[in-house]
C-alpha cells in the first residue's frame, strides 16, 4: 500500500482545493447580486466552493481507501515540450517564423530518447519549415514574419 | 496535398495581387487592423473600402482581425504602432467614442493616440419590437413603460454596446425605465426578439431590415435625422415626440498619431476617392450603410461631441462595465 | 411535389461545372484545414472572405459551406490519428477513435467516421429540404430558459464521458466551468479572472485549451513512457470496417443522425452538444458500456454522425431566419451581406436558386468527402506509422502555428504551453480532460442563459418548470443523473476503473 502523500486521489484533491480556493479568493470582490439579478460573483462563488468540496472528498478518499501512487514525473519531456512551445511564442515576433520553428522542433525533439542528428531528421526539419512557410504564410496569409524584427526590416 | 497547395495559392493569389506602381509611400503592403472578428460591421467596412484603396495606393492592403475586449485590444496595439502609414485601424463608435466614455482605464486615448482620418460610413439604429408587443408606436411604448416601470425587456448586443447606451439615452430622454438584457452580440439578441423572449431593442438598421420586411419584427422608429427610404412609413424619433435620440452606428479610419504630412494626405485622398466611388457606395448602400467620408477635422470635432454625449449618458444612467 | 421541383432546381444549380469545382475546392480546403490541428474553419473562412467577393453568390456560399463541413470531417481525422481535437465536436471522437488507432484499427475508425458522416449528411440534407421552415420556427421556441435546461442536461451527460472515477468526472466538470468564467461577464461587462491581460478579456479560446490539454499532454505522456510501450500498434488490422463492424455501427449511426439533426437546429449552441449527446446516448444504451473509452466503434460512429448531421442542420436557422448558430455561420451571413443578399426569411422565396443550390451542393459535397477520403485512409494510416519521435515535433509545430492563427497572438501560444503542463498533471492524477472541456464550453453559456432567464422573469425561478420544453429537459437531466449515481452503475465504474489501471 502506498502512503497517502503518494496517492493520485490525494494530489487531485489538493489540486481541486488549490484552484477552488484561488478562484474564490480572486473572485471575492465580484458583486454577488441577488438570485433575480445575479452579479458577476454569483457563479464563481458557488463553483469554487463546490470544487473545494470535491477536493476534500477526493483527499478523504485517498486516506480511507487503497489507491494508486502518482509515480515519477517525467520532468525532461514535460520541461522540453512545454518550454519549446513557449520559446516558439517568444521567438516568433522577434526572430521570425523560420528560427522559431527550428528552435521548436529541435528543443522538443530533444525530449525523445531517439534524438540524434541524422540526415533523415535534418531533411524532415527542412521539409517541415518549407511546408509551413508555403502553406501558412504564403497561402493562408497568417501574419507571421518569416524573418523577425531583430534582424532588421 | 501538393495540388491543394497550388490550388489554395491560386485562390488566394487573386486577393493579394495588385499592380505596384506608386513611388514613395506605400512601398510595402499596408496592414489594416480591425479590432473585431471577421464578418462584423467594422470588418466589412474595412474589406470593402481597402479593396478599392489598393488600386490607388498600388500596394496590397491586408486586413488583420485583432478582436478582444470590446475592440480596445486591437486599438491599443495600433496606438502603439509606428506612425508610418503602414498600420491603420478601422473601428466602430464603440472603439472611438463609447469605450472612452465607459472605461476608466483604456490602453489608448482616441483623441491623443490617433491621427483621425475619416468617418467612413454610418447607419441609423432602429427601435424594433416583437410583433406581439402591445405598443405599436413610440408614444404607446412610452405610456406602456410609464405604467410598467422596470418590466419591459430591452435586448442589447452587450453591456456597454451602442444599442445598450441608446436604450439608456431613450430612458433618460423620456423619463422611463426598463430592464436591460445584454446578449453576446447582436444576432442572439435579434433571435430572442423574434422569438418573443425579449420585448424591444435598438438595432442597426441593416441587421434587422429583412426581419421587419418579413413581419417578424415591428418597426417603431428610426434614430436618424431623416426618415429612411427603405421604410418611409417609420417616423424618426423626433417626429415621434422624443428629442435628442439621434444615434448612428459609425465606422471610422485612423492611424497612430504623428503620420508624416504627405503620407496622411495620400491616405486621405485614397480613402475619400475609394469611399465615394460608385462601386463602393453601392455596396455599402446594399447593406444599409451610408457613406460619410468626411475630413479629419470634421471627424475630430464629431468625435468630441460623441464622447461628451455618451459620457453624460453613462454618468446619468450610472452605467458601469468596468472593474 | 414542390419539394421535388425545388430539388431539381437545386440540382441544376449545383451540377454546373463551376459550382461543382467550387464545391470540390471548398471540401478539399476544408479537409486540409480540418486535418491541420488548430487551424479551424472560422479562421480560414475569414481569410477567404475577400476572395469570394469576386465570385457569384451561389458559388461563394457553396465553397464556404464546403470548407465548413469539410473541416468538420478533417477534424475527426486528426482526433482519431493523434488525439488532437481541433473542434469542440471532435473531442468525443478522440475518446474512442484514438484508442482504436492505438490498437491498429485507425483505418476502420476513419472509415466508420466517413461512412457515418455521409449517411448523416444525406439524411440531414433531406430534412433541410423538406422541413426547413417549420424546424426554424421550432428553434424560436427556445428562449433563455430552454437553453439553460439544455445546458444542464448537457453537463449531466458529460459525466458519462468519463470512464474512470465519478468523483473526478464531477471535479473536472466544475474545473472546466471555472475556466469558462475567465473573460468578460456578458451580463455586467465585468472582467473576471483575467489578471489584467486584455488578451483573455473575451475568454480563453477552446482550441487553446484542447490543444494544450489533449495535444501537448498526450505528447508528454507518450514520451514519458517511450521506453516501456510503443505508441501505435505495429500491426494494422484492415483499413475497411468488417461486416461485424458495419452491423455494430448501423444503429449508432441512425441514432446519432436523429439526435444531431435535432440539436443542430438550435442556434444557441445546439450543434456543439450533438456529438457529446450522441456519445452519452450510445454509452447508455450499450450492453457493454465498459468498452467505451477503450476503442468502441459505437463511440466513433454515433458522435461522428451526430456531428455531421448537426453541422448540416445548423444551416436551417441561418438560411431561413438569418440567424447564425456559430461563428462560421456568422461569417457566411457576412459573406451573403457582402454579396448584396440580406439573409432572412425571404432568402428562400427571393433567392431560390441560391437556397436550393446550396442545399443540394451540401449533399454533393458529402459525396465528394466520402469518395475523396476513403482512398486517403491508407495514406493517413501510413502517416502515423512514421516513428513517433519524428511525428510529435511536427504535431507540435502545427499546434503552435494553429493556435497562433486564432487571434494572431503569441499570448495564445503561451497559454497552450500552460495547458500542456496542466494536461500532463491531469493525466498523472487520472483526471480525465474530456468532461472538463465540456464544462468549459457549456459553462459560460449556462451562466449567461440562467442569468438572462432570471432577469427576464424578474427573479422567478419557476419559469424553468412552467415552460414545457425546459421542464422536460430538466426531468431528463434528473433521470440521467439518477442512473449515473445509482450504486450498481457506480460499482461497474469502479470495476472499469480498476481494469484501466
Amino acid at each position: 500500500m502506498s502512503h497517502v502523500l503518494q496517492k493520485k486521489d490525494f494530489w487531485a484533491g489538493v489540486l481541486y482545493i488549490a484552484i477552488g480556493a484561488a478562484a474564490f479568493w480572486i473572485g471575492r470582490d465580484y458583486p454577488m447580486g441577488t438570485a433575480g439579478r445575479m452579479g458577476a460573483g454569483y457563479f464563481p462563488a458557488i463553483l469554487s466552493v463546490i470544487l473545494m468540496l470535491i477536493g476534500l472528498l477526493s483527499a478523504a478518499r485517498a486516506i480511507a481507501q487503497e489507491g494508486e501512487a502518482v509515480g515519477a514525473i517525467a520532468w525532461k519531456p514535460l520541461a522540453l515540450v512545454v518550454g519549446s512551445t513557449a520559446l516558439f511564442g517568444l521567438l516568433l515576433p522577434g526572430a521570425g517564423l523560420v528560427v522559431a520553428l527550428i528552435v521548436l522542433i529541435l528543443v522538443s525533439a530533444a525530449a525523445s530518447q531517439h534524438f540524434r542528428f541524422e540526415p533523415k531528421a535534418a531533411a524532415g526539419l527542412i521539409l517541415l519549415v518549407v511546408f509551413c512557410t508555403l502553406v501558412f504564410v504564403k497561402a493562408l496569409g497568417v501574419p507571421m514574419p518569416l524573418v523577425g524584427s531583430w534582424f532588421g526590416e | 496535398m501538393k495540388a491543394l497547395k497550388l490550388l489554395s495559392l491560386a485562390v488566394l493569389g487573386m486577393a493579394i495581387s495588385a499592380p505596384a506602381f506608386a513611388a514613395g509611400y506605400p512601398e510595402k503592403p499596408v496592414t489594416v487592423v480591425v479590432p473585431f472578428p471577421a464578418g462584423g460591421a467594422s470588418d466589412m467596412t474595412a474589406r470593402v473600402t481597402t479593396q478599392k484603396m489598393q488600386e490607388s495606393l498600388g500596394q496590397p492592403i491586408v486586413v488583420e482581425n485583432k478582436p478582444g475586449a470590446n475592440g480596445s485590444l486591437g486599438a491599443g496595439q495600433v496606438a502603439k504602432a509606428k506612425a508610418d502609414g503602414y498600420t491603420l485601424i478601422v473601428g466602430s463608435i464603440g472603439v472611438y467614442a463609447i469605450n472612452p466614455a465607459l472605461y476608466k482605464s483604456l490602453p489608448y486615448d482616441p483623441a491623443k493616440d490617433f491621427d483621425l482620418l475619416t468617418v467612413a460610413v454610418r447607419t441609423p439604429n432602429v427601435l424594433v419590437a416583437n410583433p406581439n408587443f402591445p405598443a405599436n408606436n413610440v408614444k404607446e411604448l412610452v405610456e406602456h413603460l410609464k405604467k410598467n416601470p422596470d418590466k419591459v425587456t430591452f435586448a442589447s448586443s452587450g453591456a456597454g454596446s451602442s444599442d445598450h447606451l441608446t436604450a439608456a439615452l431613450f430612458w433618460q430622454k423620456t423619463g422611463t425605465t426598463g430592464v436591460h438584457v445584454p446578449y453576446k452580440g447582436g444576432a442572439p439578441a435579434i433571435t430572442d426578439l423574434i422569438g418573443g423572449h425579449a420585448d424591444v431593442s435598438f438595432q442597426n438598421l441593416g441587421a434587422v431590415s429583412n426581419h421587419i420586411k418579413a413581419g417578424k419584427l415591428k418597426l417603431l422608429a428610426v434614430t436618424a435625422e431623416k426618415r429612411n427610404p427603405t421604410f418611409p412609413d417609420a417616423p424618426t424619433m423626433k417626429e415621434a415626440g422624443v428629442e435628442g435620440v439621434e444615434v448612428y452606428s459609425w465606422q471610422a479610419v485612423a492611424a497612430p498619431k504623428g503620420l508624416p504630412a504627405d503620407v496622411k494626405g495620400k491616405l486621405e485622398q485614397s480613402l475619400t476617392s475609394a469611399l465615394n466611388s460608385p462601386e463602393v457606395k453601392g455596396k455599402f448602400n446594399d447593406i444599409g450603410f451610408e457613406v460619410v467620408a468626411n475630413t479629419s477635422g470634421q471627424f475630430s470635432e464629431f468625435l468630441n461631441q460623441e464622447i461628451t454625449r455618451w459620457k453624460t449618458v453613462v454618468e446619468t444612467g450610472k452605467i458601469t462595465a468596468d472593474q | 411535389m414542390e419539394t421535388l421541383s425545388n430539388l431539381w432546381l437545386g440540382l441544376e444549380t449545383a451540377l454546373t461545372f463551376w459550382n461543382l469545382a467550387y464545391c470540390m475546392v471548398g471540401v478539399l480546403l476544408g479537409t486540409a484545414i480540418g486535418v491541420l490541428p488548430g487551424l479551424g474553419p472560422t479562421a480560414t473562412i475569414a481569410m477567404l472572405l475577400p476572395v469570394t467577393f469576386g465570385l457569384p453568390p451561389v458559388s461563394a456560399l457553396i465553397m464556404l459551406a464546403g470548407i465548413y463541413y469539410g473541416a468538420q470531417y478533417g477534424g475527426s481525422t486528426t482526433a482519431i490519428l493523434v488525439n488532437l481535437p481541433g473542434e469542440s465536436s471532435s473531442v468525443v471522437t478522440a475518446l474512442d477513435g484514438y484508442q482504436m488507432a492505438r490498437q491498429g484499427k485507425a483505418g476502420r475508425a476513419l472509415a466508420t467516421a466517413a461512412i457515418g458522416s455521409f449517411f448523416a449528411g444525406t439524411v440531414a440534407t433531406v430534412l433541410l429540404a423538406v422541413f426547413a421552415p417549420p424546424l426554424a420556427d421550432l428553434a424560436l421556441q427556445f428562449g433563455p430558459a430552454e437553453y439553460f435546461s439544455l445546458m444542464v442536461l448537457g453537463l449531466v451527460a458529460s459525466v458519462v464521458l468519463a470512464h474512470g472515477s465519478l468523483l473526478h468526472a464531477f471535479g473536472m466538470i466544475i474545473l472546466g466551468l471555472i475556466l469558462g468564467l475567465i473573460g468578460t461577464d456578458v451580463n455586467s461587462g465585468t472582467t473576471r479572472y483575467t489578471f489584467g491581460f486584455p488578451e483573455i478579456a473575451d475568454g480563453i479560446n477552446f482550441v487553446v485549451v484542447a490543444m494544450g490539454v489533449f495535444g501537448l499532454g498526450e505528447i508528454i505522456g507518450n514520451l514519458a513512457n517511450e521506453s516501456t510501450r510503443t505508441v501505435m500498434a505495429k500491426t494494422v488490422t484492415g483499413l475497411m470496417p468488417t461486416k461485424d463492424d458495419l452491423k455494430q455501427m448501423a444503429a449508432p449511426v441512425l441514432r446519432g443522425t436523429v439526435l444531431g439533426s435535432m440539436l443542430g437546429i438550435l442556434p444557441g449552441g445546439g450543434a456543439m452538444l450533438a456529438s457529446f449527446a450522441a456519445y452519452t446516448l450510445e454509452k447508455k444504451v450499450s450492453k457493454h458500456p465498459e468498452r467505451f473509452g477503450k476503442g468502441a466503434i459505437e463511440g466513433v460512429a454515433g458522435p461522428e454522425s451526430a456531428n455531421n448531421a448537426g453541422a448540416q442542420t445548423s444551416f436551417i436557422p441561418m438560411l431561413t431566419l438569418g440567424i447564425p448558430s456559430n461563428p462560421v455561420m456568422a461569417l457566411m451571413i457576412g459573406a451573403m451581406i457582402m454579396q448584396g443578399i440580406q439573409p432572412g426569411p425571404s432568402v428562400m422565396t427571393e433567392q431560390p436558386v441560391l437556397f436550393w443550390g446550396l442545399i443540394v451542393s451540401m449533399w454533393i459535397g458529402n459525396l465528394f468527402l466520402l469518395v475523396l477520403n476513403l482512398p486517403l485512409i491508407g495514406l493517413w494510416v501510413r502517416m502515423i506509422s512514421v516513428p513517433y519521435h519524428f511525428l510529435y515535433p511536427a504535431i507540435l509545430v502545427f499546434c503552435a502555428i494553429g493556435v497562433f492563427s486564432l487571434n494572431n497572438a503569441t499570448f495564445d501560444v503561451y497559454l497552450m504551453a500552460i495547458f500542456g503542463f496542466l494536461g500532463y498533471i491531469f493525466r498523472k492524477l487520472d483526471c480525465e480532460p474530456a468532461p472538463m472541456l465540456l464544462g468549459f464550453i457549456l459553462g459560460p453559456m449556462m451562466e449567461e442563459h440562467l442569468r438572462r432567464t432570471m432577469l427576464i422573469s424578474k427573479g422567478d425561478a419557476t419559469v424553468f418548470l412552467s415552460r414545457p420544453i425546459s421542464a422536460t429537459m430538466l426531468v431528463l437531466a434528473l433521470i440521467l443523473l439518477a442512473t449515473v449515481l445509482a450504486p450498481a452503475v457506480r460499482q461497474k465504474r469502479e470495476e472499469a476503473f480498476q481494469e484501466e489501471a
